[in-house]
């Protein structure tokens, strides 16, 4: 993004607040902390890109992928890197689906109804504003009436149908499901962005996690951020986080990062810590600070993401147009053995993804591998995403390889439980029907983890939490965490919309606390 | 390419310049002259120290310089032929003195890599080199007759027990304890010089599959040749025909292919050059549709690594005239990664080459021969095994990943192996990908005016949009 004539900030100055992280945790509050008068500067890891690198390429999208080394175990070894971890000014976003449901107001109080899982600190009417201000600001493109909030209304109209979405929409309406076009964080109109860029409409390229050309996705760097600068933000690209300065009191005084191959401090009256379920906590963990519940690490979940496909009849192509436009939300109570429930999604996904998939999840290998792929314009998807329970078993831990840096490495254990398992099953026979419905041929399943939540969960006692219900530390009064690892649970719903109203809910818990 | 003014000519261990007489001979009357050299330790250089590969280079480039032809070949018998792939390295790298090197001949060759010589022989080997005149008198013939298909003639094989009988007991147990142990194999690289690679199918240790799966990964333009009932000592048992194999060899030369590289098909290749295709693009499916080098010299594995790599790659992922052996090897040197690995598994490049050479024992333990030389089927059931978990080798064959760690290793190259494959412009345009097409240059941070796609439902494809292909496989 364009970062010219930016306010800058020196290293002695006391800046009010260091937001590490330019995602959808850090990039919300950073605009609005600066909209209030704050003195604010964000370090983001990576690069500062702009739009005009996005080349319709996965494998030159490399680049917004964090692809520094994370270790994958236990029963369910989840992948990152593309699957679900950005780098550069914007973060995640830059690579993000834009696929933007609500959480479920009953997902947030799981423990209550089911005994199962924990519930929220807090509500769905705590978010409602917040999600209706973050999908104003974002131009969210949405069905006008969704059949599962008969009040919601989505800023615009939805992005068009693809195949794969057509294909499920038929399946759906034949067997009495209800389907809606889906919110997605995706302008299907031109639209201005507030102290921001004209974004275009929507070209329907399909290439939503390789970086949007032309604006239309709402990445933070062409929403968020350039609000942020407007307001007097400073943004510093490849500033790697590794240490944070105190005061004998324990209070966080300055932020230690890397950038140019040289050590530097900001110095600061506060610091949000936006760097993702795996950034954040290995870095407290590294640090060896803020973790007196000794939580930190503790209950990292990943999304049951299971993928449905076939083979149709039709030219789907599906690499035209948004990826997932179309949704039904009848399955996030699906009144079966389980906890909680799971969305469904239409899929279409570019090649070297799809190859991917193809390769590690149905197995295949030489010829049955290119005769599968040469199929490539005649398949469609539908996928889910489903409630994972927090659990004693996943867990985020530093391993004792190091990075570049010197910090340990990531290592993550992750496997499903009986009640994901059950989750699986169900949707993994309701997906099959419907595809057979569909006239699909040669159905398969692929076994899929998304996202990346826990490992910093929010509460509201101290002794079995990370931070308060406003992200605030229970052990550091100005260290604050926004990002998806405050969730307690999962939620059915896709995290980075929750993520973003949980930003903007942290920076007014902030501003009123120096009111 | 022309002859070669002189053929250099190294000789196997107890050997000496006269081994290579009976190839002289046969070659009389021919352009090409043999300089037999004597190496440290044997035959006339009996008393000449310097027994390390090294060394024995150094004096062989000595001989070369002293004579100094404007174009050679060098041929390397046994141990010899160790010797000559140093020098090619040295030669290629531009070294004074050796840049007029145009052939390599490898009979029996002893490769870069550790020989794989049975502990017992070795043992055996070197306690009577050093035992009394008649014991040394019955095991250098011994020796002679062991190594050979069927029988020299008397006068040969008096002759071959007599240079054993010369050589320095020093060298040769050098040779058995050290030189034979060195590893050249990433030092020697892939070569471009032309080479003729002979194997013997008597040669209980240097035979044709380990010829080919020790040294024909160093040399990227080679021809393997098997002479039939021929043990080790082919320039002795038949040097008529080891004479016939170097001048079938001079006539006709392994050269490099034709640049060969998967075809785009035109409709497609016209949609690349067309302005619906950005530029950043259009220069990256250009760079990764030019032709691999044949002689890429892998940077992560070793050479003998990235033939088993090929080897298996040609299985998992068959498409001709890309070797994604190699752009997988420079990925892994680059340290590259996709952000995660299996925890189980140790560092992508580690767990590369652990696995490769896994593989290889397993084929080893399970059909006798290293996998590069097993056919598809046979390397299709040792990958299926690999899927399952099912793949386990015995420690002593070198097992060094267990078979869960092979079942996510397999798993990681099937994924490598599409992602690279599915990079190629070749691959794009047989999966009729329209993809690349949707948008062009514009100028500025966003783009205005791309034209995107238009109808994105059903069975609309737009005009401009590549054909889906109308295969079998394509239904």
């Amino acid at each position: 993004m364009n970062l010219a004539g930016m306010r800058t900030y020196r290293a002695d100055d006391v800046v009010d607040a260091v937001v590490v992280g330019t995602g959808a945790g850090g990039a919300p509050l950073l605009a609005r902390l600066a909209a209030a008068g704050l003195r604010v500067v964000a370090l983001e890891a990576g690069p500062n890109f702009t739009p005009e690198r996005f080349a319709f390429d996965e494998t030159l999208a490399d680049e917004i992928y964090w692809t520094d080394e994370r270790l994958s175990g236990g029963a369910t070894p989840e992948a990152f890197g593309a699957n679900n971890s950005g780098t550069g000014v914007g973060g995640s976003t830059l690579h993000w689906g834009a696929f933007v449901p609500r959480a479920d107001t009953r997902d947030l109080r799981l423990h209550t109804e089911t005994g199962e899982g924990v519930d929220w600190p807090l509500t769905y009417e705590d978010l409602l504003p917040f999600y209706e201000r973050v999908e104003r600001f974002l131009g969210v493109s949405g069905a006008p009436s969704y059949p599962w909030d008969a009040g919601r209304r989505y800023p615009l109209p939805p992005v068009p149908r693809n195949g794969p979405a057509e294909i499920m929409a038929r399946a759906c309406e034949a067997r009495g499901i209800r389907w809606a076009d889906a919110p997605a964080a995706v302008v299907s109109q031109d639209f201005q962005s507030e102290d921001g860029p004209r974004r275009n409409a929507c070209i329907n390229c399909g290439f939503c996690h390789q970086g949007c050309r032309t604006g239309a996705k709402a990445s933070m760097d062409v929403t968020y951020l350039p609000y942020a600068v407007a307001r007097g933000a400073e943004i510093r690209a490849e500033a790697f986080v590794h240490g944070l300065e105190r005061a004998a009191d324990g209070r966080v005084t300055g932020v230690v990062y890397r950038q140019d191959g040289e050590d530097r401090r900001q110095r600061c009256g506060a610091v949000f810590l936006c760097a993702g379920a795996v950034e954040t906590p290995r870095l407290l963990l590294n640090l060896g600070l803020a973790n007196s519940s000794g939580q930190i690490g503790r209950n990292y979940m990943g999304h049951v993401a299971t993928q449905v496909w076939g083979t149709f009849d039709n030219e789907v192509r599906m690499n035209r147009g948004y990826p997932s436009s179309l949704i039904t939300e009848d399955f996030i109570r699906a009144g079966a053995d389980f906890a909680g429930g799971y969305l469904i999604q239409s899929l279409g996904v570019v090649p070297v993804t799809f190859g991917n998939a193809v390769a590690r999840g149905r197995g295949l290998w030489g010829k049955p591998l290119l005769d599968y792929l040469d199929r490539y314009n005649r398949l469609a998807g539908i996928g889910i995403n489903g409630e994972t329970l927090p659990c004693d078993a996943n867990v985020l831990t530093l391993a004792d390889e190091t990075d570049a840096h010197g910090m340990r490495k990531a290592h993550i254990s992750f496997g499903y439980g009986t009640n994901e398992d059950r989750l699986n099953a169900h949707a993994t026979k309701v997906m099959r029907g419907l595809w057979e419905e569909a006239g699909a041929e040669d159905i398969w399943v692929l076994e899929r983890v998304a996202h990346t939540l826990g490992t910093c969960r929010m509460g509201r006692d101290g002794s079995s939490a990370v931070v308060d219900p406003h992200g605030r530390s229970f052990d550091i009064d100005n260290l604050w965490i926004c990002d998806g690892s405050t969730f307690p649970s999962s939620l059915a719903a896709n995290p980075a919309l929750t993520i973003m109203a949980l930003s903007l809910r942290s920076a007014e818990a902030f501003l009123a606390g120096r009111a | 390419m022309s002859e070669p003014e002189v053929l250099f000519c190294l000789h196997f261990l107890g050997g000496s310049a006269r081994s290579w007489e009976p190839l002289a001979r046969a070659l009389a009357g021919t352009p090409l002259t043999c300089v037999p050299v004597d190496l440290p330790g044997f035959g006339d250089a009996a008393g000449t120290p310097g027994y390390s590969v090294a060394a024995m280079a150094d004096h062989v480039a000595e001989s070369i310089r002293a004579r100094a032809p404007a174009r050679f070949g060098i041929a390397g018998h046994s141990m010899g032929a160790k010797v000559a792939l140093a020098l090619a390295r040295r030669a290629e790298d531009g070294e004074a003195g050796l840049t007029g090197l145009t052939d390599l001949i490898l009979v029996s060759g002893s490769p870069p890599s550790p020989e794989p010589i049975p502990e017992d022989r070795r043992a055996e080997m070197l306690a009577w080199i050093d035992a009394d005149p008649e014991t040394r008198r019955r095991e250098a013939q011994a020796f002679v007759r062991a190594n050979v298909g069927d029988r020299l003639d008397p006068e040969t094989e008096e002759r071959a027990v007599a240079d054993v009988l010369r050589a320095a007991p020093a060298a040769w147990k050098a040779w058995l304890e050290a030189g034979a142990n060195e590893d050249w194999c990433r030092r020697v690289g892939v070569l471009r010089t032309p080479a003729l690679i002979l194997a013997g199918s008597e040669d209980a240790d240097l035979g044709p599959d380990a010829q080919q799966a020790l040294t024909a990964p160093h040399l990227a333009h080679h021809r393997l040749v098997t002479v039939d009932g021929v043990g080790h000592l082919l320039p002795l048992e038949r040097p008529a025909a080891l004479a016939d194999g170097l001048r079938a060899h001079f006539d006709d030369r392994p050269r490099r292919p034709v640049e060969a590289a998967p075809t785009v098909a035109p409709d497609y290749a016209a949609l690349i050059a067309s302005e619906r295709v950005n530029g950043r693009l259009r220069q990256a499916l250009a760079e990764r549709a030019a032709p691999d080098d044949p002689a890429y010299r892998p940077a992560a594995l070793d050479p003998v690594e990235l033939a088993i790599l090929r080897a298996a790659l040609a299985r998992v992922m068959p498409v001709p005239h890309l070797d994604l052996a190699a752009r997988l090897d420079r990925r892994l040197a680059s340290g590259a990664g996709d952000g995660w690995r299996f925890s189980a598994l140790p560092p992508d490049a580690d767990a590369y080459r652990a696995a490769l050479r896994t593989l290889d024992a397993a084929a080893r333990a399970a059909q006798g021969r290293p996998f590069t030389t097993l056919d598809a089927p046979r390397q299709d059931a040792l990958l299926t095994l690999c899927q399952r978990g099912d793949l386990t080798v015995p420690d002593a064959l070198g097992g060094r990943l267990d078979a869960d760690r092979m079942r996510f290793w397999f798993e990681d190259l099937r994924a490598d192996a599409v992602r690279l494959w599915l990079g190629h412009p070749a691959a794009l345009a047989r999966i009729g990908f329209s993809g690349i097409g949707a948008g062009g240059d514009r100028p500025g941070e966003i783009a205005d005016g791309l034209p995107g796609f238009h109808a994105v439902g059903l069975d609309a494809p737009e005009p401009w949009e590549p054909q889906t292909l109308q295969t079998e496989a394509g239904r």
